[in-house]
């Protein structure tokens, strides 16, 4: 936000990566046995990663360097191959970026620390950290998939060791699934970078230098089954990885048994944070490699995006176990950033944007309070709970707070993004604006049901709720400042993103 | 090519790896019989001296050009790197054996003599430019690794699984000679050089030429049978398990490295003007490989065959590489050869370390949380598992890039889709291996014994080389580009 210039010989954005390794690297040399130093180097590490970052976001200048790209670092990594070891930072990444160290540290600082080998509970989620902080740094694609997949080691074995109910299942599917996508955006990877070749002579896999050359041409399928553009293909293979990721209907299938079967800290990160770089990687390599194709195939997309706001939205509805219930609401309101991706225009991405933050923000507040009652109640079965704001009058209170945010009340950040996002929506599919407002209505039904049907109401069941420590008021607080900071300032975000989103290649045909 | 006797060129500096590898071999079995039984780890010491002899002598090969002994050998980069490659998994393999030998009773010196004898072999295929010395290469490693694999006299396994590799291997042997029968009575010569002369010449006609093709289909059949790609792969998980762990855990690595060598020097350096002849068979056994491997794979439950089936795959997407017909495939060939060396040595490096550990046993049950158990060798299969599977960074996620990449320049198509789709079907049975150490462990454990500095080693070595080349693949891949280029 340009309050101050960091000095440019330090690679900032590089620290922001080596420090959760570092860290990591510290907690495997610390026996098991000292789980209180063990917590308290993960807690470290992540508390100086989001210091970091924050310092990072202050030194952000708004509309300078290369294609609005700032802090870039540029390595040679590959030479041969054309993959360079190239960071860089813009508004697209900048604001998920502090999202990822905030809720990084709070999945940390919540762990248990009784929880069965902690040690590597820790060790991994600071490897989960780096690879997703990687993810929105890296401005090679092949790097970019380093750490994209690199996420997945980590995220597969917190499901599927320390998990609950069928972890191993849940952790196997999002991992095929997962996997699937990869593997196409890989193959699409390669062939942008050959089409670029082909067409300027410059083997490159750098996003900087690829987003200057969009790929033309068309392909013909085998066996005379007509003709695809090559943009459409290309789109089709990126956006396969990400829309699993993020998840758009119908690839959501994974999504309820892996959030359900993780603990809370991995769910925060893993709905909060991880679905968002599905749709961060439709925003940073589809929507600006391949602009054609994101006009051609928006409309279908945002379709889909407004089939999976309803169809999240009543599965909610239906849900008698909160933490499903909360893993359907993420769904469904995911379904909002790709319909304001989708609508492809300033609006609606910028809507996109905020309601990535929000959506962090929100659902991992959700996910925190469901661990919160389940941690006192021994129950997450939304028929066993009421009352509870008899004796937990500011747990209740604090909830309230979340489940306005979440339904997008005015004067909360929910609406902001939501607004924005229907706006876009309006200018550019009406029928799904009008689909997505019925959302939105669904989203204060199951939302007001959850919060109403478990703090009101008498007699209070179970009797003996206790009221929130310190502690975890301390955990709340930053997420509850943000709906209010944001909500109260609803310019604040879209401005400081602007100058990269107007310079998007969608919006410049 | 007349064949001058008076000056063939016999340059001993052209060989003079292979011939500090023989030459050890000699003295090893001369100090077998005065070295007393308890002292045999001197016998390892020996070896590994004269393989380091063997690594320095390869240095000056680098970069050179040189044909010798009328043409039949040649030193030059990719021999070098082939050498490196061969000479350090022996290494390798040398530092592990003492700790197992001595536990399953089988410490005798003849041993080391057969290894260096593969060696030597392996070393002499991958600098063969004749068809004389491909087969006298392909011999020597062969009837080496025949003993070695019923090394354990009294287990009745190993001797079903020398028997096996003898026969099929001998029949596998007469493809190879019939084959390069045929190329002979085809071209009239047997060096190379004299072959691709003949076939690129206008007048030849070799694309038509029904002799030279059935040769060359033989002589793939042969080279294939030996690099276990599908279909000519029956012998491998058979073999595999038999065979005492610390030899399959040499012949998985060093044979398929030394078979790829002389597929690249026969395929891509000899026969180019005629690639669209090979192309489709050889794109046809990649893809049953990856299939085959693959598939089979998920259904094993003895690690031995499953790493047994992940080789026969691992074939497939080396040869991926040769398909293209390029010096960017062909290197990408190579790194993927030097990779897979290193992590699947690592794999069955750790059955070894197991099974001399007093759980003689490579069934997946006995695995059941070996993190709890042992979380050194637990941790480095988790990185060979994931670097198999190719997974960054490590460099197995590397191997296969480069030879997606180079088929994506190439724009072929339908293996590489093949490969993509079986790359994810693979992810679960390596993944499979990691769950099963993870999951909470059903028996007491069993009696161990200490690892030993020398695994310990070796095994941290691999692991280390694993991710570090995951990391920094560019040198190695400079290198390789460099082997492979010499051909174009």
């Amino acid at each position: 936000m340009s309050w101050y210039t960091l000095p440019a010989s330090v690679p900032w954005l590089t620290l922001s990566l080596v420090i959760p390794l570092a860290g990591a690297l510290l907690v495997a040399l610390t026996p098991g046995e000292a789980r209180r130093v063990v917590k308290q180097l993960g807690v470290l590490s992540a508390v100086i990663t989001l210091v970091l970052v924050a310092a990072i976001i202050g030194g952000f200048q708004q509309g300078v360097g290369n294609l609005h790209l700032q802090f870039e670092e540029t390595l040679r990594w590959i030479p041969s191959a054309g993959i360079s070891y190239h960071l860089g930072v813009d508004g697209l990444s900048l604001f998920l970026l502090g999202l990822n160290a905030l809720l990084f540290l709070l999945a940390i600082v919540i762990v248990d620390p009784l929880t069965p080998r902690l040690k590597q509970f820790i060790l991994l989620l600071l490897i989960l950290e780096a690879a997703t902080a990687g993810i929105l740094l890296s401005l090679d694609l092949i790097l970019f998939y380093v750490f994209w997949e690199a996420m997945l080691v980590p995220l597969y074995f917190l499901i599927g060791v320390w998990g609950e109910g069928r972890r191993v299942y849940a952790a196997f599917k999002f991992l095929i699934y997962t996997v699937i996508g990869s593997f196409a955006m890989l193959v699409a990877i390669l062939a942008v970078a050959a089409i670029n070749f082909s067409q300027t002579g410059q083997l490159s896999f750098d996003w900087t230098v690829l987003v200057q050359h969009p790929a033309a041409g068309i392909w013909h399928l085998p066996v005379g089954l007509g003709t695809i553009g090559i943009q459409q293909l290309l789109f089709i293979g990126f956006g396969l990885a990400f829309a699993i990721k993020m998840p758009i209907f119908p690839l959501h299938t994974w999504l309820p048994p892996a959030y359900t079967s993780s603990p809370i800290p991995v769910v925060i990160v893993f709905a909060g944070l991880v679905s968002k770089l599905g749709a961060y990687g439709f925003l940073r390599f589809n929507l600006a490699l391949f602009p054609d194709a994101a006009h051609s195939l928006g409309g279908l997309l945002a379709v889909l995006a407004t089939v999976g706001i309803l169809y999240g939205a009543f599965m909610a509805l239906v849900q008698t176990d909160l933490k499903r219930l909360v893993a359907y609401a993420s769904m469904s309101h995911l379904g909002f950033i790709g319909l304001g991706i989708f609508a492809g225009n300033l609006l609606g991405i910028e809507g996109a944007l905020v309601q990535m933050i929000n959506h962090g923000v929100i659902i991992a507040a959700l996910f925190l309070v469901v661990g919160m009652i389940e941690r006192r109640a021994g129950t997450r079965l939304r028929a066993e709970l009421q009352g509870l704001a008899a004796t937990a009058p500011l747990f209740a209170a604090l909830f309230l707070v979340v489940s306005l945010a979440a339904l997008g009340l005015p004067g909360l950040n929910g609406f902001v993004g939501e607004f924005l996002i229907m706006l876009g929506a309006w200018a550019s599919f009406i029928p799904m604006a009008v689909g997505a407002g019925v959302g939105v209505i669904l989203a204060a039904w199951y939302v007001l049901r959850f919060y109403q049907g478990s703090t009101q109401e008498a007699p209070p069941r179970p009797t003996s709720f206790g009221e929130l420590r310190a502690a975890e008021v301390g955990v709340l607080a930053p997420l509850l400042a943000l709906m209010v900071l944001i909500g109260v300032s609803p310019a604040f975000f879209p401005a400081a993103v602007d100058a990269t989103v107007k310079a998007l290649p969608v919006l410049l045909r | 090519m007349t064949i001058n006797l008076s000056g063939i060129g016999i340059d001993y500096g052209a060989i003079l790896p292979e011939l500090v590898v023989a030459g050890t071999a000699i003295v090893v079995l001369f100090l077998e019989l005065v070295v007393p039984p308890d002292r045999r780890r001197w016998l390892a010491a020996v070896t590994v001296v004269g393989l380091l002899g063997a690594l320095v002598a390869t240095i000056p090969l680098w970069g050179q050009n040189r044909s010798a002994f009328g043409d039949t050998v040649i030193a030059d980069s990719l021999a070098a790197f082939f050498n490196v490659l061969l000479i350090v998994i022996t290494i390798l393999t040398v530092a592990i054996s003492p700790r197992y030998l001595q536990a399953l009773d089988l410490d005798f010196g003849e041993y080391y003599i057969l290894i260096l004898g593969a060696t030597v072999g392996m070393m002499l295929l991958a600098a063969a430019t004749s068809l004389m010395t491909i087969f006298l290469g392909i011999e020597l490693l062969s009837i080496s690794l025949y003993v070695l694999s019923g090394f354990a006299r009294t287990a009745l396994r190993s001797q079903e699984s020398a028997l096996k590799y003898l026969l099929l291997g001998g029949f596998a042997t007469g493809f190879l000679l019939y084959g390069m029968a045929l190329i002979y009575g085809a071209t009239g010569s047997t060096t190379l050089r004299g072959i691709a002369a003949f076939t690129t010449a206008a007048s030849s006609n070799a694309g038509s030429n029904v002799l030279l093709l059935l040769g060359i289909g033989f002589l793939s059949v042969g080279l294939a049978f030996k690099a276990s790609a599908a279909p000519f792969h029956m012998w491998t998980p058979d073999v595999y398990e038999g065979a005492p762990s610390i030899v399959t855990t040499f012949m998985s690595v060093a044979t398929k490295s030394a078979a790829f060598a002389a597929i690249g020097r026969v395929f891509i350096a000899t026969f180019p003007s005629i690639s669209s002849r090979w192309y489709f068979p050889l794109a046809l056994i990649a893809i049953f490989s990856l299939f085959i491997g693959n598939l089979v794979a998920i259904t094993q439950d003895n690690l031995k065959r499953m790493l047994a089936y992940s080789g026969i795959a691992h074939a497939g997407y080396i040869l991926l590489g040769v398909l293209p017909g390029t010096a960017q495939g062909f290197s990408a060939t190579l790194f993927y050869i030097a990779a897979y060396a290193v992590m699947n040595f690592g794999a069955f490096a750790v059955v070894t370390a197991i099974a001399a550990g007093g759980e003689a046993t490579a069934d997946l049950r006995h695995w059941r949380g070996l993190f709890y158990r042992r979380p050194f060798l637990a941790t480095v299969m988790t990185i060979f598992m994931l670097s198999l599977a190719g997974i960054p960074p490590t460099v197995g996620f590397f191997a296969k890039l480069f030879v997606f990449q180079a088929l994506v320049n190439a724009q072929i198509w339908a293996p590489l889709i093949v490969a993509v789709v079986m790359t994810i079907v693979s992810f679960y049975y390596y993944l499979r291996v990691i769950v099963v150490m993870l999951a909470a462990p059903e028996e007491a454990p069993v009696e161990k014994r200490p690892l030993g500095i020398p695994t310990s080693t070796v095994l941290g070595a691999a692991a280390l080389a694993t991710v570090v080349l995951g990391i920094f693949p560019a040198v190695v891949l400079d290198w390789a580009t460099r082997a492979a280029s010499l051909h174009f």
